[in-house]
Parts: C-alpha cells; structure tokens; sequence
C-alpha cells in the first residue's frame, strides 16, 4: 500500500518553500516534488570574477543556447531544449523560468514590495477588470508575517500606495542614487531606498550581507531570500519534509469524491511513472506550470467550471529606460557601487486616487534608478573612437554610469491573453507543453509611454547624459545570436527613445519575469478559478500557490505579495484539516 | 511560527583603518584581528547553516587586510602560454596589431597584456561545435582587412586604415568598405580586454564581486542637491 501523505506540494520556490514551512511547523507530513535537481551553494555559488573563466561568463560559445542563464548561473536555470513552450504568431513573449531546488528565488532581483488597495481595488476605482477579493487589511497580517521571517530592508515611508513593513535597516545609497534621490526631490516625486529581501543585518540565523552584487547568480551565504537558505531548513529541522528532486510532475489525480487524490510524476532520469497520494495537493510550481498542470489533469482542464482557467494572462509590462552617466560623478575614483546590486525605488503616483487621475490611460508604474561602477562596462562598445583617449574616456564615464529601469508597469488582465496545451509539442517527458497568447492592449503602450517621458525626466533633472543602450553584438559573443542572453524567443527591448518617438515605433512590449494570472480569484466561483484562499472553488483540497490568484499585476513585483497569499492560504488549509468551516 | 524580527546574535567585527594602503576602499579600511576571526568562528558556529558562511569569510579575511583590490585573484595563466589555433601566423598578428591600436598600452595596460588576441583566438577556436557562424563572420572579417591592406602595411600605415575605418562611427555620412569588420574586433575587442584582470581591476579598479563588512553611502554633500 502507498505511503499517503498529509500534503504534497508541487514545487519548492518562494511558494512552495513557504508552504512547505507553514504545513511541517504544524505537524503535516509533506512530500515536496521538484521537477529540476538539487542546488549546492558550496558547489554552485562563488564569487568567480569573469576572467577566472575560460569564456568570460558567456560559455563555449553556442553552447549555452538552450538556457536562460549564464555561464555562473545556468544551473539554476532551465534547459529550453528539455522544456520548451510555444507562443502564438502575434506572441512576443519571454518565459522566464527555473527547474531547480528553490526556483527562481535563487537568483531574483530581491524586490520585496506590498501591493496597495489601490491595486486591490482598482477595478472599482477606474471601473476596468475585477477587484481581487482581498483587501489589504486581509493581506497585512500575512505580509507582516512573510516581511518578518525572510527579512526585508527598506525605508519606513508612511505612503498609502507603498504600504510599510517590519524593515531591517535600508542599504545606504550610492553616490548616483544620492543624486536621483535629490532629482527626485526637486521634481516633487517621492523616492525610497529599494525595498528588498536582503539582509542588512543578521536575521533569524541568517549572517548579514557582504555587498559583492553576486545575487543573480545565487547567494553563497543565505544574506538574500530563497527557500534552500530560509523556509526550507526549519522545515526539514522538523523531520516532516520529504523532498524528492527531478520529479517532474505530469498531472493530479482526483478520486471519486472530487477530492484530489494525488499526483502522478516522472522520474527526470528514469522516465518512471511514480503515483503518490495525499490529503491535500499543493501546486506551487510558478504561475504558468501550475495552470499547465490544472490543464493535464483534466478535458477541459481541472477545477475549471467557471471556463477561465488559462485566461487573462498577464505580466508587468517591460521596456523603456534610460541610461548613460551622471557628470557630477565623471573621472571619480572607484567605490563599490554594485555591491548591493539596489537601487532607489519611486513609487507610483499617478490613478491612485482621484486626485491623480490620467485621462489618457489607466493604472500605472514604478520607477528605480541607480549607477556607479559595474563589473563591466556595457557602454565602452558603443562609445565611439579607440586609442588611449578612448581607453581615458571609457575610465572617465565608468564610474558616472546611471539608468532608470521601468521597475513595473502594470498590464491590463484580458481574456484574449491565455495559455494552453500545444497540441503537438511536448517535452523530454512526453508531456504536452504550454502554447502562449500574448498581446499587449494599446493601455500598456501609453504606459510605457509615460513612464519613458518621466525616466528621461528624471534622467536629466539628474544632471545626466543619455546614452543609446541597443548593442548588436556578433555571434556568440555577448548580447548576439548564440549567446547565452539571446533567447530562444523575442524578448524585451531596452532601447531608449524618446516618447514620441516610441509612440511611433509601437515595438513589441517584453515582460517582466512578472508572470500571473490564469486562474484568478474570484468571489464567485462563476468568475475565476480560486478562492481568495488560493483553494480551488472546485476541488476543496487543492491549493494553487503561486501568481495565478492575481485578478490584476498592480504595479509591484508580485513575489511578496504571492508568498503572502500562499501564508494565507496555507492557515486556511489548517483550518479545514482542524475541521473547521472557514 | 517565525519569531519576532532579529532575533540572532549580531555579527560585529572590530576594524581599525588600514593606513598603509591608499587604494583600499572605504569597505576595506578595515582589519580582521585574530581575535576577530575567533570571535566569529563562535559567533557563526552557534547559527544554524552557517558553515558556508564562516567558511567563505575566513578565506576572505586575510586578503581584506589588505584593501579590495587585493581580494582580486590572480588571472589563470592559461592565455599566457597560448598559441593561436584558428587564425593562421599572419592574420594572429594583424589582428593582434589592431587589437593593440584599439586599446593601446599606456599608463595603464592594454591588449598586449590583456592577451585580447589570444582570447580571441580561443573563443573562436571553441566555436566550431556549436557556433560555426562566428568562425565565418571573422574570416570574413579578416579577408576584408587583408583587402584593405591592413596585413601589410607598416605601422604608420595600419594607423591610417584603422582611423579610416573607424570614421563612420563619429560621421554618420561615412562609409567604409571595413567598417563592419572593425567594429567586430572592437566590440570583442572591448569585451576582452575589460573581462580580463588587466582591464578589470588594473585599469578600472572594479570593486565588486569581493566580501565587504559594509557598504559605502554616499557622503559627498555636492550629490545631496541637483
């Protein structure tokens, strides 16, 4: 007879990871499967400087195609080949993902921000789409509670749309977010330290971090959230937690009583088909594999009577930007800017109320901003000329380098954005891969319109000189075909213009690694997917933890306010198991 | 459930300025005691999953003493000893020559001692399995010197063709037939030279990528007003 378990979660990334903490600490047996391999920090994460490797971080040219990342950091990537998607011929669209012990929490950008009840409430504000069915006083306790075990350091601010935590200490400034802070100022904006989990001091056995600006290529000591360095050690402290790697799960089963039973998956080296049970199923596999998932597992796809699951597709729209150097800091002396890898953040302010109402479009965006010395200059390929004047000029504006990044704009929830099964294409284990229809509305356009128009704004209020940041690299080489860096599809464009001149061009928009949506929640079970518990109206024991809960993106990075819901959810959990009526 | 924030021991370290070296950042000017390291050795023992931690701040330690710049390890030495395997002796050394135009030795190295040329060759040597477009281009690239005269013209002359070729780059009206075979050996050119140690730390005296007990704020009053 098969070992049944009190919970299965599908995934061990922010989500998973948490919920993984949440359900062991109260004495649940859970079985976590994780369809890539175990992550060993010693083994996997250094401080390697590019030039202690054979092909400078880029890989044997060509060969690193087939994944995401670099050469520091395509283990905790995800192999193309092995795992494709396909997108629909309008779809410009980057899947961002990572099939490893901890997922994509192992090299994010640590941006660790509470979304507002203006994003919550925004379709009653402007009338556009569904309010989410939670309000912030719903979400606070949990945000609290994430905020405060994984650390979090940042700025208490007191603004209503860039709700405060329990901060550890912020990262000091560096000398050109000192400048954007002041720019800032001088235009009336409101600017903030990054909030990111990132500690600042020792935290909850965690040391403090040590300013090398690695992070994206994982953190060798633990100082920066992710669940192998944070939730998953106190729950495998507790004896509970069964993890099994390269488990790919292919589908959920269900039992005669509409409960779900179980699920079944493949052994990644093997190809065995392994089925274990469980009370409750956990999916908590990123956004887009758990809707894959829900669409495996059923005609029609599971827990699916309200006809949505799939539907509105989101990511925070991507693009636009400026960058070039800041004179004020020209032919200074070297500091160790990117050692936080940070930045300042400027939150939103404009259709939070009525006072700040567009009429030209809806929602809106947040801006960050930094500069300063980086490990390589970008730029240098660009400046024209050569020679030791060049070589002088390249030194000069090295240390004065700056940009303003779109940090998130928010993306309109349409039903015509959706996902599902390719009905040809699988991957290596036989399983049906996701087909991708994305489009972006003309609402997203004008947004990045506006936010190109207050970038460069800021950028020269900052003093600063614009420089183009397109770069057509050759072959192989960084930022050209074959490189790792170019994609299997179309990705982002981070080519500056000005905006009207991108209101010309209309480029495709790029993401944001943001993905949410495709099975919503809702009030009604007529209207989404999940409840507000992230527990399928359907199914009563089937949790789907990730982004897919998000009626709307707001403009926050969405990972916080995902491990919040999963927090959340998993008390909900708890409850039902008591046999309480929640 | 999680405790309250904060409730670990603090990591502090004693530090005392290091006044004999100029270039030691202000996150470096610190110095690790023997006591220190004992210190933290208990300190670190008692958090749970800290091995790696002490373990990579250890190593670092000795080598903080004495600023970043010294927390840069040594270049391999595997370029150092190359010997080019996919441009034949004469396009090497043409395309050394202009790798040494563009980034000149001066007071500070260059491509010479950043083996730009060497790398190349060694990037482009890989490139046979799995990229055999790139070994195209730059033959293609390198033909298209070799027509320009490049290969045998002296040093005065190589000169001119180099600022000949180079001129659409400023003058957006100007054309010339080896442009584009220009800007590929700059761009990785440029990529090899400041991925190197002599581009990297020598010239830009890049700081990162090294352990830091803190993080340098800004404190130049002039930056606190636009």
């Amino acid at each position: 007879m098969r070992q049944t378990y009190d919970a299965i979660i599908v995934g061990s990334g922010a989500c998973g990871g948490w919920a993984a903490m949440e359900l062991t600490k109260a004495g649940f047996k859970v079985l976590m499967l994780e369809a890539g391999s175990r992550v060993e920090p010693a083994r996997d994460f250094h401080h390697t400087f590019l030039y202690q490797m054979e092909y400078r971080g880029q890989g044997k040219p060509g060969l690193l195609r087939r994944y995401s990342g670099s050469e520091r950091n395509y283990r905790i990537m995800i192999d193309n080949e092995e795992n494709p998607y396909t997108t629909s011929p309008e779809t410009v669209y980057r899947w961002g993902r990572s099939r490893c012990l901890g997922g994509r929490t192992l090299h994010w950008a640590r941006a660790t921000d509470r979304m507002a009840d203006y994003e919550f409430k925004a379709a009653s504000r402007d009338g556009y789409g569904m309010d989410w069915a939670v309000t912030y006083a719903d979400m606070k306790p949990y945000y609290d509670r994430v905020e405060s075990f994984i650390g979090v350091s940042g700025a208490v601010e007191g603004l209503p749309q860039f709700p405060d935590g329990p901060f550890l200490p912020p990262m000091p400034l560096n000398c050109a977010e000192a400048i954007f802070t002041a720019a800032c100022k001088s235009l009336g904006w409101r600017s903030t330290h990054r909030r990111l989990s990132q500690l600042t001091r020792a935290h909850n056995g965690r040391p403090p971090c040590h300013y090398c600006g690695n992070c994206v290529n994982g953190c060798d000591v633990g100082a920066m959230f992710n669940p192998i360095a944070v939730t998953l050690p106190p729950a495998l402290a507790t004896g509970s937690l069964e993890i099994r790697t390269d488990s790919v799960v292919a589908r959920v089963r269900m039992s005669s009583e509409n409960r779900a039973q179980g699920v079944t998956y493949i052994e990644r080296y093997t190809t065995k088909s392994v089925d274990v049970d469980a009370k409750y199923v956990v999916l908590a596999a990123s956004t887009l594999e758990n809707t894959r998932l829900l669409l495996l597992s059923a005609r029609g796809g599971l827990a699916n009577s309200s006809g949505t699951l799939g539907h509105y597709m989101m990511d925070q729209v991507g693009g636009g930007g400026v960058s070039g150097i800041l004179p004020k800091l020209r032919g200074g002396p070297s500091r160790l800017d990117d050692g936080k890898a940070g930045g300042i953040t400027i939150p939103n302010f404009q259709n939070i109320d009525k006072g700040t109402e567009r009429k030209d479009f809806i929602r809106g965006y947040v801006m960050n901003a930094t500069g300063g010395q980086t490990e390589y200059p970008q730029f240098a390929e660009r400046l024209p000329g050569y020679g030791s004047e060049w070589k002088k000029e390249v030194k000069s504006r090295y240390v004065a380098q700056a940009r303003v990044w779109n940090a998130g704009a928010e993306m309109l929830a349409r039903k015509e954005n959706f996902v599902e099964l390719d009905p040809e294409v699988k991957d290596r284990w036989g399983i049906p891969v996701l087909k991708i229809h994305f489009a972006h509305s003309d609402n997203d356009h004008k947004l990045i319109e506006d936010f190109q128009q207050r970038a460069e704004e800021l950028f020269r209020k900052a003093g600063g000189e614009v420089m183009p940041t397109a770069r057509v690299a050759p072959a192989g080489f960084p930022g050209g075909p074959g490189s790792p860096d170019a994609g299997p599809t179309r990705g982002r464009s981070n080519e500056p213009a000005s905006g009207a001149a991108a209101a010309r061009q209309r480029r495709p928009l790029g993401g944001s690694i943001h993905e949410v949506g495709t099975a919503r929640m809702s009030v009604s079970p007529k209207d989404g997917v999940l409840n507000s518990f992230c527990q399928t109206h359907d199914i009563p024991n089937l949790y789907v933890f990730g982004g897919n809960a998000f009626p709307s993106t707001g403009d926050k990075h969405p990972t916080l306010t995902m491990m919040a819901l999963t927090a959340r959810g998993c008390d909900h959990l708890l409850e039902i198991a008591k046999g309480k009526t929640v | 459930m999680p405790g309250p924030a904060d409730e670990s021991p603090t990591l502090k370290l004693g530090r005392e300025p290091l006044d004999t070296d100029p270039i030691a950042s202000d996150s470096a000017r610190m110095e690790l005691t023997r006591r220190d390291l004992l210190d933290l050795a208990i300190r670190a023992a008692a958090l749970p999953g800290a091995a790696q931690f002490l373990q990579a701040w250890l190593s670092a330690a000795p080598r903080q003493q004495h600023g970043t710049i010294v927390q840069a390890p040594p270049e391999p030495p595997f370029l150092r000893d190359y010997q080019p395997r996919f441009f034949d002796a004469e396009d090497f050394e043409a395309l050394s020559a202009f790798t040494e135009i563009l980034i000149p030795t001066d007071d500070s190295p260059g491509a010479r001692e950043a083996h730009c040329a060497h790398y190349i060759d060694f990037v482009l040597q890989a490139a046979a399995e799995h990229a055999p477009e790139m070994q195209k281009q730059w033959h293609a690239a390198m033909a298209t010197l070799r027509a320009a005269g490049f290969h045998k013209a002296d040093p005065k002359g190589r000169a001119a063709l180099v600022e000949a070729m180079a001129n659409p780059e400023r003058n957006r009206t100007a054309t010339h037939p080896a442009y584009s075979a220009y800007r590929l050996i700059k761009q990785q050119n440029t990529f090899a030279f400041y991925t190197s140690r002599a581009g990297m730390i020598e010239t830009l005296d890049y700081r990162g990528n090294t352990y830091n007990l803190t993080f340098p704020a800004c404190d130049h009053p002039e930056h606190q007003v636009v």
